[in-house]
Order: C-alpha cells, then sequence, then structure tokens
C-alpha cells in the first residue's frame, strides 16, 4: 500500500470509530482496508445490487483484489437503505452515526430528511452521508458506487440503518 | 403430508399445488416437574407440557385432530391464527368444547406466517399446562438472516391449581401477594410525608379497592422457559458468530417478564407475529401472550443467560445460551420490586382520563395533593376495608424492615427525569428501565415492516373502561362483567377505533380473537398490528381493528384469573358472507364459558 493510498482510505474511515480496522475478526494480521474510491472509467463491470427491507439481492459478490467495480444500487424496498462497502468494524462504528442519523430525524422510515442532513452540527460537521464508499437511498432511488478493492480482506457490504446489519441486512464480499 | 390440485376457477386461472398437512394432538394428563416442585395432574400435549412446537407453512391447509384424554372437556384456541371462527376453539363462542373420550378435528387454512401459540380455553387448564408453541414458515423470504432458531416460550408455574388460586383469589384478593405494605410502612411513610398526607393515600388506594403492591396479583410461582424451571436451565446451543432467532413467547397464567441476555444486543424484529422494522434493545416486556422474536449473535466462545424477571419482582424464568451443553453464565439478582404510584390510579374517577393530556400526573407529589381533591373520598370504608385490614394481616415477621428507607417511595418523583415511555402513566412505577442502563423496547419503537392494511380513518369508536373491583376480584369492562353482558356487535367491512381506558391498577393484556388489533403507536400507516394489546393502568391506548372477518368472537383479558373474572366480552361481527353468518346463529345457542 503507497502513501497516497493510505491517505485516501483514512479518510473514507474517518467517519468511523476504528480508523484503521484489522482483518478478519480484528486478529491484527498485518493491515487492511476495504479499499478506496474507484474511477468509473477503470470500472471492469457492473454489478446490481438491489435493497429490499431489509436484505440484499445479491447476498454475495466476488471480486478479484485490486478490481474495480461499478456498483449501481436501488432501493426497492419501502424503507431508507445504505450500501456500504467497509469491514465489520468499520459498519459497527458507522452505526452508530446512523442512530444519531435516526435520533435527529434524519431518518424517518422511507424517508430522508434532506434539511436536517445538511444541518451544521457544530465544528463544520453534518448528517450528510457523502462518504464514497457508501449510498443511502430512500424507496425508490438508484445511485452508483464506484469501488476499487484492494488486497483480500474482511470486508461485507452492508446496510447500518439502525437494526437493519443485526437483522442481517449485508452481503459477503468474496475474494477470488 | 400430501399435497392435491387446487379445483375450482381460482385453480383454472392459476393451477397451484397446495400444501396439506395432517397432524394429531393428544390432552393429556402430565406431571410437571419445575425444579422447585412436581406438580401431579397437570394438563400437557401429547404426554408433555409445554405440547409440542406445531410446525406450518404459510398457504398449507392444516388438519389438526385433537384427542380430549381428561375426563372433563376441553379446547384448543390457536392464539393470534386468523382462520374461521368455528376453528378459534373457544367453548360457547367458536363450538361446544371437546368432550372426554372425543376426537375433534380442526381444519383450517394457514394464512400468515410467524410465532403464535396454542392453548386451551377451557376453565384453567392453560394455568395447569395446557399450552405450546406454533411456528409458521413463511412463503417469501423472511426480511432478515439467521443461523439457527430456538422457542423461548415462558409460563408461570405455580403449585396450586388454577381452580384452586381462583377460589383463593375470590375469598382473598391478596392471598397470592407478598409484597403488601405493612404497618412499618405506613408509620415510615407517616413520618416521612406527614400523618395527614399518608393517611390521605392510603385511603385513595382503598378507595381504588387496590393495594399499592398490586403489580402482580399471584406470587409464589416458578418461572419455566420450554419447560424448565431455572435450575433446570433449558440451554440453546450455538457457534460463535452465529445469528440466532429467539421466537419468546409469554404464555403465562398472569405474569409480565423484563428480558435480557446480559452481554448481547437483541435486535426485536417480530411482534405478535408480524414482522416490524428491525430495532436493537438491551431489554423488553412480554406481556401475558404476547410474541416477540429476536435476533442475537454471540461472538464469543462463552455461556450467556437469557434472564426473565417477572414485572413485579416476584419470580423469574432463567435459560442459557452456549457453544456446549453443561456451560452456564452468572444468573443475576431481582431487582427491587417497582411500587405502582399515585400516577397508576390516573383513572379514578373525577380525573379526567379522556385525552393524553389527561394521564399527566406525572408530577403528583406526596406532600401536595391537590389533584387529590378531585377525587371521591365519599365512601370512607374503603380506608376500613382495604388500608386497615392490609395492616392488619401484615406479614410483619417475615418482612426485613431493615431497608425501610430504601423503600421506594421515590419513585413518586419518577415524573421528573425519571423514565418516561408514552404507554404508561407519566411518573408510573412500572415504567420499565434496561438493567444495563441502554435501551428498553417501548410500544413506540414498534413499526409494521410491511404493512398487512391501508391506513384509513376508523368508521366509529368504541370505549372500553376496564375496570375492576380488587377487593372482590371482579374484574369487568365498562364496569359490566361477561355473564351480564350484552356482545359487542360489529360490522362486515367497518374500521372500529377501540379506546381502552384503564381504570384499574393493574396491566391488561386485551386479546380481541380472529382479527388483527393494529396498535396506534402514532405512526400512521406503520402501525404495528398485534393479537394482544398490553394497557397500563391510569393510561389510555387506542387500537383500530378491521372487520374482516365474520362470525362469534372472544375478547378478553388475557391473564387467566381477571379473564374468568369477568374482564371478557363475545364480539358479533355482523354481515358478510352468507354461509358464515348462518353457521354463527347455530353456535350463538349456547351459553359462553371462558
Amino acid at each position: 500500500m503507497n502513501a497516497s493510498k493510505f491517505l485516501v482510505a483514512a479518510a473514507v474511515m474517518s467517519m468511523s470509530a476504528t480508523t484503521f480496522a484489522a482483518g478478519a475478526h480484528g486478529d491484527g494480521h498485518g493491515s487492511s482496508s476495504s479499499g478506496e474510491p474507484g474511477k468509473a472509467s477503470e470500472a471492469g463491470r457492473t454489478i446490481t445490487v438491489e435493497m429490499y427491507d431489509n436484505y440484499y439481492e445479491p447476498e454475495s459478490i466476488e471480486v478479484t483484489p485490486g478490481e474495480t467495480v461499478r456498483f449501481m444500487v436501488k432501493n426497492e424496498g419501502n424503507l431508507v437503505h445504505e450500501f456500504n462497502i467497509g469491514t465489520p468494524e468499520m459498519h459497527e462504528g458507522h452505526q452508530k452515526e446512523m442512530m444519531m442519523m435516526v435520533e435527529h430525524g434524519v431518518i424517518q422510515g422511507g424517508k430522508l430528511n434532506h434539511d436536517m442532513m445538511n444541518m451544521d452540527m457544530g465544528g463544520g460537521k453534518s448528517m450528510k452521508h457523502d462518504d464514497p464508499n457508501s449510498v443511502l437511498l430512500e424507496p425508490g432511488q438508484s445511485k452508483e458506487v464506484v469501488w476499487k478493492f484492494s488486497e483480500k480482506s474482511d470486508i461485507e457490504f452492508a446496510c447500518n440503518v439502525p437494526g437493519h446489519y443485526q437483522a442481517g441486512m449485508y452481503g459477503d464480499v468474496n475474494f477470488k | 403430508m400430501k399435497s392435491r390440485l387446487v379445483s375450482g376457477l381460482l385453480g383454472l386461472l392459476m393451477p397451484a399445488l397446495v400444501l396439506a398437512g395432517e397432524y394429531n394432538l393428544t390432552v393429556d394428563r402430565v406431571d410437571i416437574d419445575t425444579g422447585d416442585f412436581v406438580k401431579k395432574e397437570g394438563i400437557g400435549y401429547n404426554g408433555k407440557s409445554p405440547g409440542p412446537v406445531m410446525r406450518f407453512k404459510e398457504g398449507e391447509d392444516v388438519t389438526i385432530n385433537v384427542t380430549n384424554n381428561l375426563d372433563e372437556m376441553t379446547s384448543i384456541h390457536w392464539h393470534g391464527l386468523i382462520l374461521p371462527f368455528d376453528q378459534d376453539g373457544v367453548p360457547g363462542i367458536s363450538f361446544p368444547g371437546i368432550k372426554p373420550g372425543e376426537t375433534f378435528t380442526y381444519q383450517f387454512p394457514i394464512q400468515q406466517a410467524g410465532t403464535y401459540w396454542f392453548h386451551s380455553h377451557s376453565g384453567f387448564q392453560e394455568p395447569d399446562g395446557a399450552y405450546g408453541a406454533i411456528v409458521i414458515e413463511p412463503k417469501k423470504r423472511e426480511p432478515f438472516r439467521y443461523d439457527r432458531e430456538y422457542v423461548v416460550q415462558l409460563t408461570d408455574k405455580h403449585p396450586h391449581s388454577g381452580d384452586r388460586i381462583m377460589r383463593n383469589l375470590k375469598m382473598m384478593p391478596d392471598y397470592y401477594n407478598r409484597e403488601q405494605q405493612t404497618v412499618g410502612e405506613f408509620f415510615s411513610d407517616a413520618s416521612k410525608n406527614g400523618l395527614m398526607n399518608t393517611v390521605r393515600d392510603r385511603m385513595a388506594w382503598g378507595d381504588m379497592r387496590m393495594m399499592k403492591a398490586d403489580v402482580e396479583d399471584l406470587h409464589g410461582f416458578t418461572g419455566l422457559i420450554n419447560g424448565k424451571g431455572p435450575d433446570q436451565n433449558w440451554t440453546g446451543l450455538f457457534e460463535p458468530g452465529e445469528r440466532i432467532r429467539l421466537r419468546f413467547i409469554n404464555s403465562s397464567a398472569m405474569t409480565y417478564f423484563d428480558i435480557r441476555i446480559p452481554g448481547l444486543d437483541m435486535t426485536v424484529v417480530q411482534a405478535d407475529g408480524n414482522n416490524v422494522q428491525p430495532v436493537n434493545v438491551d431489554e423488553f416486556r412480554i406481556g401475558v401472550a404476547e410474541t416477540y422474536d429476536v435476533i442475537v449473535r454471540p461472538k464469543d466462545e462463552q455461556a450467556y443467560t437469557i434472564f426473565a424477571e417477572s414485572m413485579g419482582r416476584s419470580g423469574y424464568a432463567r435459560a442459557t445460551l452456549a457453544p456446549e451443553e453443561g456451560m452456564e453464565a452468572a444468573v443475576p439478582q431481582l431487582r427491587e420490586a417497582a411500587r405502582l404510584t399515585m400516577a397508576d390510579m390516573g383513572g379514578m374517577g373525577g380525573m379526567d382520563h379522556g385525552s393524553m393530556a389527561g394521564m399527566d400526573h406525572g408530577d403528583m407529589d406526596m406532600s401536595d395533593s391537590n389533584d387529590m381533591s378531585g377525587m371521591d373520598h365519599s365512601s370512607m370504608e374503603g380506608m376500613d376495608q382495604s388500608d386497615m385490614s392490609k395492616m392488619d394481616h401484615s406479614n410483619m415477621k417475615g418482612m426485613d424492615h431493615s431497608n425501610m428507607d430504601g423503600m421506594d417511595h421515590g419513585s413518586m418523583a419518577m415524573g421528573k427525569g425519571g423514565p418516561s415511555d408514552p404507554f404508561y402513566a407519566k411518573g408510573s412505577g412500572l415504567i420499565p428501565t434496561a438493567a444495563n442502563g441502554g435501551k428498553f423496547l417501548s410500544y413506540a419503537d414498534l413499526k409494521a415492516q410491511d404493512p398487512l392494511y391501508e391506513d384509513r380513518e376508523p368508521t366509529r369508536e368504541i370505549e372500553l373502561r376496564l375496570t375492576g373491583n380488587m377487593e372482590r376480584y371482579i374484574w369487568s369492562i365498562n364496569g359490566v362483567k361477561y355473564e351480564d353482558a350484552d356482545p359487542i356487535r360489529l360490522q362486515y367491512g367497518e374500521r372500529v377505533r377501540f379506546k381502552f381506558v384503564n381504570e384499574t391498577m393493574m396491566t391488561h393484556p386485551m386479546h380481541l380473537h380472529g382479527m388483527w388489533s393494529i396498535l396506534d403507536v402514532g405512526a400512521g400507516q406503520w402501525n404495528p398490528i398485534k393479537h394482544t394489546v398490553s394497557v397500563q393502568p391510569g393510561t389510555t391506548l387506542y387500537m383500530e381493528t378491521e372487520v374482516d372477518e365474520p362470525g362469534q368472537w372472544a375478547f378478553h383479558c388475557h391473564l387467566s384469573y381477571h379473564a374468568a373474572a369477568g374482564m371478557f366480552r363475545k364480539v358479533i361481527v355482523e354481515g358478510g358472507p352468507e354461509s358464515t353468518q348462518a353457521k354463527a346463529d347455530v353456535k350463538t345457542e349456547k351459553g359462553g364459558d371462558a
């Protein structure tokens, strides 16, 4: 991993509690990350991910280390859902932020309160939810995520709307 | 299990394989060993209590042959299942009952999925052990994932038979109440709050024919999980990292449980068989007859205790999740008993309980009883009958008075900064808090995952006041007990808004048979549907029902001894398909039996 890559990855993860998550089950064998934002032009293929209440289709995908994938994410459900690429530790950290978004009325069942999302939370922070490793969609919306996977690591795509991940709204990223 | 082709128009348009299953249940005398005592002459199914877990599939047509091996009448009610009313199993309302030696065959289509249960609806056979679980697999995939599942069915097994308990309660309503206030407490209150205020407080309680400690009126039980007492420790196995679905069912006669699994977060995904938007909680309260499905994910190679304390802290049930049989984790101590507060008396005459705003007695304070003046103290004998008698037969010798100061009259001040839950009276002594200070589930958190009904304006409102006279152990609706009451008549196709006003000091789990109870949690279209709704003391709760099932149905408090004492109604749905109307007329001939 070169320096610039490291910086980008760290920035991506700055929203989560564990900024530099170790690999599978935190056993601390070397460093790994979920990857980095990719360029659409480098994406070799497109994977369509449909979000339902509360599960994904498909529930697992296969990638090769270093591959850039363009995800077409569609919310086919009646509730707000997220598509977020990260390690289980990153998801756990992000869930606390998502809880805050629910408590502040940003996420209201099937709706997003955009005014609230842009509100200044102090210290230049907001609840915009604009990180490149994720999209947060209302029912019927679809958006793209272009992601370059790095080396083999423990990565899941997950919905961190409170309760959704725990109920099983996640998918495995398997490395070939 | 066999399958056959559907005939008829629907079949021609949409040929499909229909699942059909045949099941047999025998109703038997059984011994029930709780670890604390062995109850002889209990009642079970297929030789055991609890009975088997009945596993059905959504879309299946089931045939269930029930053979009565008792020397008395029996029945089975399929709690929460949507079915033709003559299959609902309530003697005197849906059918005459099942005679000794007879086999009755139930036949109905399974039109739903989720966790439910079944139990006898005859006499006190259910508290005597006649209950089991129902698990229905959905047609479509579940909106959640798990690697394994367990039914966790709770009950409050008492060494006395149901008949004996009812006799004792009728004779002396506080017969089973070990938490009564004592002379000592009276004087300690008097020194703290002034003699007159204390007398006034006790008079008010006497006027209610209630006692402050009436959180539970049946103490002395052993909590069972899947038929096992705390020492017998039912254990569910798991591999670390797995998601486990726990299907909690409260089959108690009288007991609410507060459930937690120290060390594990729980995600509630279903309530009363219907999927809800997942909620992460640390603890939840399960009312009598309710079900909650939760998903837990133990990551460590260790045992976890499932701890279910009764709401009044008079007993508990305990089980274990563990990677291996025989492992166990610490069993927490029972927390201090909750005490009812003045707020829980909110329903008393003279007080405004017509609106939610009227429930604001939270700031009521012992030394400033402005609100008390609104109460009717005309019946002084209320004081003699209940407060004085309470002092007389106080359990002085058995009581430890060393922690008098610790006695929780501080809960009176709970209205300010204390715990809150919109489904409890403000300042109520019953408002639950999580043992670890975390999230305790509220009805307000329950939102339908996939609403079954379109939201629409109700066509009318029916007010049901939950009423009682504790001193005589009479429980009633609108002041009238079942045997003296006219049925509630609903029209097929209407949407009725029920307004429950709990004027008693106890929590009542109200169960309408045959049709869903759409609980108003203020979420409109997302209001959850349930089969049993708990109405807390001093509160008003609304639920709506789409009247979409013809026939006649039972509607009652699911506390066994309250239902038997008269907190029960027959509901008749008028109109609807002609054939069912004719059947209803036939069934009406025979009298009712709770």
